[in-house]
């Protein structure tokens, strides 16, 4: 056995090294942060025990800079370091770096990441465990010829996606070979870009089909369990938007033999600590491994809940420090249900398109059973230099109607001003009927329409607040100087658009005009 | 005057009919009177309660047309509906359209990874044009039209502001 973690420093930014910082103070674990230009006044920086500046806001200078963070570790004396999520949490290289520098890396050793992050070798080893695997191409496919070809005996419509990729990124759909061909320029472009190499295979793409996930944990003992499943279905171009556990489709003798095969998945490549198994869940109820996800998943509070509070971060550090597993797979009862939307700052009324900027105010919900997860703070900063995802809002109740009742009320209370976000997105799914018979698929948002609802929910919405919001006219007109508040912003030629209220932000501002 | 909110159909006429110093107003929304007592009174922030609800609105914009302001949350533009502002947009739309029409411009924000296209080269509406990536994603920017490239403006590794120029298609 180790000796205990002293410091940890956390190369992330926003929510997620915020939760690490506040696993650590529990703890009485010095956090150490770091941070990029761009994020000088973000809250993870205001909140670790000490801050150290790590380069330029774009990432491969900052939070990618691995010889850098090595090296402040090593100067600061960090005994550990956290990955968060996304950045370098599932990058091997870095996690062998650690290992030879006597870091801790908290997460899998190098040897068990390399083959959760190279999905075809993974998809082998499962093979050979008998973990049941999506049916697909077997190789890594480089030119395009061979893709339209795997594609075409595979039948449309298909699946392209990197073999180093995670998360939905660089994950491609093509309806038909034109579009195929077209897609895989940019699939390898993406991949190129995020991960340093091309290589793409072919899957075929199934229909009205569930995302399941297994959350797992295992410790240098050898001990392994699953802490259920979260349903993760509710995608918009493979990124999730809504998950929860239990899943609606999933009954306890179901979880216990997907929870036994996703240990057995976990031990087939000798992972170390919080993991995930990925698998896809088909009308008739089978279920396909897709992937094991080496690292904290950004869902993982709705875990934390429905477990009657186990917490993930802080049980991740006493896997990393040597110590057992505290409790027993038969110690673990399923207690009521968990909803988590992810509020991403993309605008849902223009096709999801950024939007960055500064956010003068924000209103966080609270009350019974809500969390929020979040980096956001009245005249923070919404960097266009990384990930969209600003808040995730996850409430708790006896059952699920009592935690998406939760849901629809905390989110009428989520406000965000200078910035578009999902917010108005998950408003019209939380009261959706067919969400809340649990009639989900990842391709929920299309089959019901769910675009098409938004933008008559929020017409609804406007029309309750056209009285209020013609008096604020009036009082404006009448009572306050012209030209006091007028900005000039408004500049858009095309008929403006529902959303191109907020929208002033925008526009040109320095940091985009940097390089 | 009478005003009209975005993305609805219906005309709302209103009017302040009588203020007190003591915060109360009453205004007529529709020919229906109702009690406004005014809670936070600041430049372009208000506070207060109509009828008996609570209110909060931010005006984030205004001019002569049009007022946009976020209420309880949500975004709204409220079209002042008078002659004179129609004929002022009707005239400021047509203006220069010949040349807009041609322009291909980014919806987003974003730096420019790669170009597809270079003057001259044919373009079908749909096909990419530039890829430019924002917030981990990439995403193309597609031509609006069929038509011949006549000049790329966009420059690989730059950023660009949403409603930037791209290219010029004609």
């Amino acid at each position: 056995m180790s000796d205990k973690i002293k410091s940890i420093l956390v190369a992330n930014r926003g929510e997620i090294a915020l939760r690490v910082i506040r696993a650590c103070k529990e703890l009485d674990i010095k956090s150490i942060a770091i941070y990029s230009d761009e994020d000088t006044r973000s809250v993870h920086v205001k909140r670790a025990d000490e801050a150290y500046h790590i380069g330029q806001a774009a990432a491969s200078d900052s939070y990618l800079n691995m010889n850098k963070i090595i090296d402040l570790s090593n100067q600061v004396g960090a005994d550990a370091i956290h990955p968060g999520y996304g950045f370098l949490s599932e990058n091997e290289n870095f996690a062998e770096l650690c290992e030879k520098n006597g870091i801790i890396f908290i997460g899998p050793k190098s040897k068990a990441m390399e083959l959760t992050g190279d999905k075809m070798k993974c998809k082998a080893i499962m093979k050979k465990a008998k973990v049941p695997t999506v049916p697909g191409s077997d190789g890594v496919i480089d030119n395009v010829e061979k893709a339209a070809d795997i594609a075409h005996s595979a039948g449309y419509p298909v699946l392209l996606k990197s073999a180093f990729g995670g998360g939905g990124r660089g994950i491609r759909f093509a309806n038909d070979e034109k579009q195929l061909r077209q897609e895989f320029e940019i699939a390898s472009a993406e991949s190129k870009a995020a991960f340093g190499k091309a290589a793409l295979f072919v899957e075929k793409y199934l229909q009205k089909i569930r995302h399941i996930e297994f959350q797992l944990v295992r410790d240098s003992h050898g001990n392994s369990l699953h802490l259920f499943e979260r349903e993760c279905s509710i995608q918009r171009r493979h990124q999730k938007l809504i998950e929860m556990s239990p899943s609606p489709v999933v009954d306890q003798k179901t979880r216990d033999n997907i929870g036994q095969i996703a240990v057995r998945a976990v031990e087939a490549v000798d992972y170390l600590n919080a993991g995930t198994a990925e698998f896809l869940r088909d009308d008739n109820g089978n279920f396909y491994f897709i992937e094991i996800n080496s690292r904290l998943q950004v869902e993982h509070p709705v875990t934390e809940l429905v477990t009657g509070g186990i917490d993930l971060v802080k049980l991740q550090i006493a896997i990393a420090q040597g110590e057992e597993i505290p409790f027993q797979q038969q110690d673990l009862k399923l207690h009521g249900c968990a909803i988590e939307c992810r509020i991403n700052a993309e605008d849902p009324f223009y096709d999801f398109a950024p939007s960055v900027g500064p956010v003068a105010n924000c209103n966080l919900p609270y009350g019974p059973g809500i969390r929020v997860d979040t980096y956001l703070y009245p005249g923070c900063l919404v960097s266009g230099f990384y990930d969209s995802l600003v808040a995730k809002l996850i409430a708790w109740g006896r059952d699920f109607e009592e935690a998406r009742i939760r849901t629809r009320n905390a989110l009428a209370e989520f406000t965000i001003e200078g910035i578009n976000t999902t917010i108005p997105l998950h408003k019209t799914m939380i009261e959706e009927p067919n969400f809340i018979k649990g009639d989900l698929s990842t391709d929920y948002l299309d089959r019901f329409k769910l675009m098409d609802k938004m933008h008559e929910n929020a017409k609804k919405r406007t029309q309750k607040l056209s009285s209020a919001a013609l008096a604020a006219a009036l009082l404006q007109s009448e009572y306050v100087k012209t030209g006091a508040t007028t900005n000039s912003t408004n500049t858009s030629n095309t008929t403006a658009t529902r959303s191109t209220a907020t929208r002033s932000y925008d526009t040109r501002r320095p940091s985009w005009n940097r390089e | 005057m009478q005003f009209k909110i975005e993305d609805l159909q219906t005309l709302l006429s209103g009017e302040i009919t009588r203020s007190s110093s003591d915060g109360t107003v009453l205004i007529k929304v529709d020919g229906k009177e109702q009690t406004l007592r005014i809670l936070k009174f600041g430049t372009n922030e208000f506070e207060f309660i109509l009828g008996h609800s609570f209110h909060h609105a931010k005006i984030l914009s205004s001019s002569s047309s049009e007022t946009k302001m976020i209420i309880d949350g949500e975004p709204l533009t409220i079209k002042k509906h008078s002659k004179l502002a129609e004929v002022l947009q009707k005239s400021m739309s047509s203006a220069g359209a010949g040349t807009a029409e041609n322009n291909l411009t980014s919806q987003i924000p974003g730096r420019i990874v790669s170009i597809m296209a270079k003057p001259g080269s044919v373009v079908k509406k749909g096909d990419p044009v530039v890829v430019l990536e924002s917030m981990k994603m990439q995403v193309a920017v597609k031509a609006h039209k069929d038509g011949i490239v006549k000049e790329i403006r966009a420059k690989e590794g730059a950023s660009i502001a949403r409603h930037d120029l791209i290219a010029v298609i004609e």
